[in-house]
């Protein structure tokens, strides 16, 4: 089970409002290679995971991310925060808005709505490792793409801790992999 | 959110930090006992600022005892605080 | 857990272990995204 905690793990700071970046943004909420998808993924992967490392970091890992998937949330929020119809019409959100308003919806930066096809669970743990590996280096990458198009300091401030989160996790998955990898050795030679 | 809370609120909110980044550490390297010393200093300090905030400033959890009406709810929620 | 260089085998991805040595404080962890100094690798942006 789980317990909400009333706070974020990391202040998340927004220097000034901008509808732009909202929708650039809001890909790391229901984006390929955001926050939902992560979470979902080291959840549902869990279960088949073969040593109690590999079944304690994709469940510890996979609750981070939601803890992420709110920092985000919180960053839409507040960039959509107070945004005129004519901000919106000029950021090319009018088509979002018209579904949604401002409320908080899991789409990529083109509106393109979340998709269980942005995850995979193989059933094999050394193949799943993989692909999570993989999914931390395309998020770090993502957050660096947005740090580039962003201007606002204050953003930057927590994108950069959320992108330094996904090298952290690269590494807990590359020692869980040769953890199950060894694992799986020994089960098979003796 | 005055000043006084939001610091707190950030002393928090590292000492979790610090909690988490052992616990992922330890997953993976369960019989580093250095590691684990160094966690089990840490929840200590962490349950100390804990028990501090909510006392000051409410509940953190539904999970805590509350006075009347029923705090849980209260405003801000943590996507309403302004961290700047 | 730790495979040395010599045990090493074709077609398999491997990740150093991270030995834990020092730890940041909690607040400059958290700034940072990490408390361990030896994961810490901040984005050089870069214009293309």
């Amino acid at each position: 089970m789980w317990i909400y905690e009333k706070k974020l793990q990391y202040p998340a700071k927004v220097g000034r409002a901008n509808v732009k970046m909202a929708k650039y943004l809001i890909t790391q909420y229901g984006g390929p290679d955001g926050e939902l998808a992560a979470s979902l993924r080291y959840l549902t992967q869990r279960y088949h995971m073969p040593t109690p490392q590999a079944k304690g970091i994709l469940t510890d890992i996979g609750t981070e991310e939601l803890a992420h998937l709110e920092i985000i949330a919180t960053l839409v929020y507040k960039l959509m925060d107070r945004a005129s119809i004519e901000e919106i019409k000029a950021a090319d959100l009018g088509g979002y808005y018209a579904d949604h308003d401002k409320g908080l919806y899991y789409v990529n930066g083109e509106g393109v709505p979340w998709t269980a096809a942005y995850i995979q669970s193989k059933g094999d743990p050394v193949a799943d490792l993989h692909e999570d590996m993989a999914a931390e280096e395309k998020a770090r990458a993502t957050y660096e793409w947005l740090i580039n198009l962003s201007d606002d300091p204050d953003l930057n401030d927590t994108l950069k801790f959320l992108r330094e989160r996904e090298i952290v996790h690269f590494q807990r998955f590359g020692e869980t992999l040769q953890i199950v990898q060894e694992y799986l050795d020994s089960k098979k030679y003796y | 959110m005055d000043r006084e809370q939001l610091a707190l609120l950030k002393e928090l909110m590292a000492l979790e930090f610090t909690a988490l980044e052992f616990n992922l550490y330890l997953d993976t390297h369960p019989t580093d006992q250095r590691a684990l010393m160094e966690f089990n200093s840490v929840i200590p300090q962490l349950r100390a600022v804990k028990q501090k905030y909510q006392e000051r400033y409410g509940p953190l959890t539904a999970e805590e005892p509350s006075s009347y009406p029923w705090q849980w709810i209260n405003e801000p929620w943590p996507w309403e605080i302004c961290y700047e | 857990m730790y495979t040395p260089a010599d045990r090493m085998r074709l077609a398999r991805a491997y990740v150093p272990f991270q030995i834990f040595s020092q730890r940041l404080s909690p607040m400059e962890g958290l700034m940072k995204g990490t408390i361990f100094p030896e994961l810490y690798f901040p984005y050089r942006r870069h214009h293309k």
